[in-house]
């Protein structure tokens, strides 16, 4: 049996929750054993700009929180997994600095030598569970439904530091969506950034940027963008919704924004609410109008 | 005689405390929530708010909040049993010698007169619950040493005068018999507490017996579509309904932020103290603004504080009006320009257009050059691994953020950021372009490599770093570009 201690972050408790309902219901199809930390706290990525040291000191003590229990950690956070990895990645490269963090630990009686493995959902479901035993639990795979995959900058890049995929041509992410059935879609800004980290500073350019997004995957003729990080997720279908609003985009130019244990999910035959398919705010029950009917043959 | 004489002092004292404390709900404000609406207002709003819960469903809500949080306090019961123990034993114990007790001209019990002569047993056993409650509390705080459970002088007050009058009145009990000389004496010290206690209520930690509960009730129905008059009356309700237990504070997902950089002001229990102190005088010191703006900014707006806090405090709402005063005070706010940020973008609607654009320009104009940026000096030098701090020399190595001397000017960098692609006058709009920051690097040239509004609109994706054929961090220098920008600006 795989176990993980896993790291939901701040947003996703807050304002994604669906992601983690969907992300234990999926893991629990799949014999994945999930360790909950309530000790955990912020991964230090909105602090990477202002304070390195407060970044440092954040990240590493989730990281020595997650050796004391011995386990390795599964991120959904896209942005929590890339700084945990940036952080872990200083700390190697340094001596002087791990033994700063160190002293800096020992106050709450902890230590960090750089043991835990950091690992983001989707690179566990694709190296550790596999596509082959995915496969074996997908019981009403979809059929004509086009998704558009989201990468999301933070796994993929650097990727000297996050080693999540090849950082030009990725298929992982891809892998996994075509196991439920569904079509991946090609399009030209498949790997841009989703604009959350210019949100509340630069509101015009991040919903520029997500909006191109969002009109490139539709003009590629996806049905649903999907993504793994609730940063991404927020942007897709938050602000998109308040962009259909305030920009007077015609409302069905709209591409729903799905997270992927909820596409997996439903192809697995696990109940809606369990994945908290509701909790999004642009509808995304329509879903399972791709589901195909006769699943026997 | 002069023990009525001092029964009525304390009750005016009392009185006129609760007055004020009153009034004050409806007088001030934390935000701009109630901004134009008069004390009168307020009142009446709140009389219309209680006419609109008096209806079954609510009141119904409002019962089961009575039993189960104020109560059996079951919310404290499900994050620390210690605490749920040491309050419960306090609480209880305390109520019934309040109605048993102090009141017992009015509540005349059979229990008691059994015990009119010799000593009173149930006293003395509920002195004994309230002083191991205490004893708890002590042991949490010095022994235990809670992480970041912070002690005020209002905390140990509280302790001590509950001590000191559970302590005489059961020294009082137990020499009844004895000394009838010692025993009047005792029984002055005890009455003169009791109502030193009494008399000081309203303006102490004590206040939240009746505070705590309210606010229970009212966060049960009520939510951000109330009416906001009746919004600003809640959230200076609920600053006094804080017990300073730090709850919030333990499981502030920023709490570390404290350690590093000693600011209390995030810790989200500190920053209620603060609150409590700025409602009533708005004008604080540039030191004293800086550090609140920082503390109440450093909040990755996680919703824990709210979730876990026992008095039921909506701290959400209550960050969100006291955040956005307290940033629109002139000094810029420097974590405006980091993904703390995200949280005031998504709920832009529900702050007026100028109000939301008029702290981001503030701190904008300040770390950009603005419109004088092609006067840039071109003479300071910069340094990337900054003299002498060991800390950050070291952080210098191992980002590698030396690697802009590799730079060859391909420009690759510039065409792959998407933020460049997205402007059609990109040079205009953005000071300078990717590569032209490095070179500006390279060059020595501080003002000009930190000034661009091309830095300050980086979304840190890395597309930049990742094309460079010669290996140049180019996002991580930027990072530490706007580090060095940050530090200056202090
Ligand atoms: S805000 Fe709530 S949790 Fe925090 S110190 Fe006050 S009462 Fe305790
Ligand atoms: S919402 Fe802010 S203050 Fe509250 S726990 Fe989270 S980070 Fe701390
Ligand atoms: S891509 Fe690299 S080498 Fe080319 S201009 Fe940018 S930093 Fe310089
Ligand atoms: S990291 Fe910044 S500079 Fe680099 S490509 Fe992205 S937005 Fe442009």
């Amino acid at each position: 049996m795989m176990k993980y201690t896993l790291f939901v972050g701040c947003n996703i408790p807050a304002r994604v929750q669906q992601y983690e309902l969907a992300a234990r219901s999926v893991a629990n199809r799949l014999g994945i054993e999930l360790v909950e930390n309530q000790e955990y706290k912020c991964c230090g990525y909105p602090m990477q700009n202002s304070d390195n040291k407060t970044f440092l000191m954040m990240a590493a003590r989730n990281l020595a929180l997650a050796e004391k229990e011995g386990l390795d950690m599964m991120v959904l956070c896209k942005c929590c997994f890339g700084s945990l990895k940036k952080a872990a990645h200083q700390i190697k490269q340094d001596a002087a600095l791990q033994k700063e963090v160190n002293t800096f630990l020992a106050k709450e009686g902890l230590s960090y030598s750089g043991k835990t493995a950091i690992k983001h959902f989707l690179s566990i479901l694709f190296h550790d569970v596999g596509i082959k035993k995915i496969k074996e639990t997908i019981s009403s795979p979809f059929t004509d439904l086009n998704i558009a995959t989201h990468y999301g900058c933070h796994a993929l890049r650097p990727s000297d530091v996050t080693q999540f995929d090849n950082p030009v041509n990725p298929s992982l992410f891809d892998d996994l969506v075509k196991v439920t059935g569904a079509k991946s879609v090609e399009w030209s800004l498949q790997l841009e950034c989703c604009g959350a980290p210019l949100m509340g500073v630069n509101d015009k350019l991040s919903m520029d940027l997500a909006g191109k997004k969002l009109a490139d995957c539709k003009a590629a003729n996806a049905d649903y963008i999907c993504v793994g990080c609730p940063y991404c997720q927020m942007q897709f279908d938050r602000i998109q919704n308040l962009m259909l609003s305030e920009r007077g985009q015609k409302q069905n130019n709209e591409i729903p924004s799905i997270v992927y244990p909820q596409l997996l999910g439903l192809a697995m035959g696990i109940s809606e609410e369990a994945l908290g398919l509701k909790m999004n705010m642009l509808d995304i029950t329509t879903l399972e109008s791709y589901i195909q009917t006769e699943t026997e043959n | 005689m002069l023990y009525t004489f001092m029964v009525y002092i304390a009750l005016s004292i009392f009185g006129i405390g609760l007055i004020y404390s009153l009034s004050n709900w409806f007088r001030l404000t934390v935000g701009s929530n109630a901004d134009g609406t008069t004390t009168g207002n307020r009142i009446s709003a709140a009389f219309k708010g209680i006419a609109s819960i008096l209806n079954k469903e609510k009141l119904t809500i409002l019962g089961k909040v009575f039993v189960q949080d104020i109560l059996l306090q079951k919310h404290i019961k499900k994050q620390d049993r210690l605490r749920w123990i040491m309050h419960m034993l306090i609480f209880t114990a305390f109520m019934f010698l309040l109605v048993f007790h102090a009141f017992d001209k009015i509540i005349k019990t059979p229990i008691f007169n059994r015990f009119y002569l010799s000593m009173n047993l149930w006293l003395v056993l509920a002195g004994l619950m309230v002083l191991t409650g205490l004893g708890v509390a002590l042991y949490r705080r010095y022994i235990l040493k809670v992480s970041r459970l912070k002690t005020s002088g209002m905390d140990l007050y509280t302790i001590l005068i509950i001590a000191a009058i559970i302590l005489s009145g059961m020294l009082m009990e137990i020499i009844k018999l004895g000394s009838y000389d010692s025993y009047q004496t005792i029984w002055w010290l005890h009455i003169f507490l009791s109502l030193l206690a009494l008399a000081l209520l309203p303006f102490s930690k004590m206040f939240h017996m009746f505070t705590t509960p309210l606010s229970l009730l009212a966060n049960a129905v009520m939510d951000e579509n109330s009416d906001p008059a009746n919004i600003a009356t809640k959230q200076m309700m609920e600053l006094d309904a804080c017990t300073h237990c730090d709850t919030c504070s333990k499981h502030c997902s920023v709490a570390v932020a404290y350690d590093t950089l000693g600011n209390d002001n995030i810790l989200p229990s500190e920053r209620m103290t603060f609150l409590k102190e700025y409602v009533a005088n708005k004008n604080i010191s540039t030191k004293k603004l800086a550090a609140i703006q920082q503390g109440i900014y450093l909040c990755t707006n996680c919703d824990r504080c709210t979730v876990v806090c026992p008095a039921g405090i909506n701290l959400r709402e209550l960050w969100f009006s006291a955040r956005e005063a307290l940033i629109q005070k002139k000094l810029p706010v420097d974590l405006m320009l980091t993904p703390f940020s995200y949280f005031r973008g998504l709920n832009h609607q529900r702050i007026g257009q100028k109000q939301y654009d008029i702290p981001l320009a503030t701190v904008k104009n300040t770390l950009t050059s603005g419109d004088d940026f092609s006067q840039a000096t071109l003479d300071a030098p910069i340094v990337l691994d900054h003299g002498d701090n060991e800390f950050q020399n070291a952080l210098g190595i191992s980002e590698r953020t030396e690697s802009f001397n590799y730079c060859f000017s391909c420009e690759n960098c510039s065409t792959v950021c998407p933020v460049v692609i997205n402007y059609a006058d990109s040079q205009q709009s953005l000071d300078l372009l990717p590569h032209q920051i490095i070179r500006s690097v390279a060059l020595g040239l501080k003002d000009m490599a930190t000034g661009s509004k091309m830095l300050w609109n980086c979304l840190t994706c890395y597309q930049c770093q990742e094309h460079c054929p010669q290996g140049v961090k180019v996002t991580d220098i930027f990072n530490k570009l706007k580090l060095i920008s940050i530090e200056d600006h202090k």
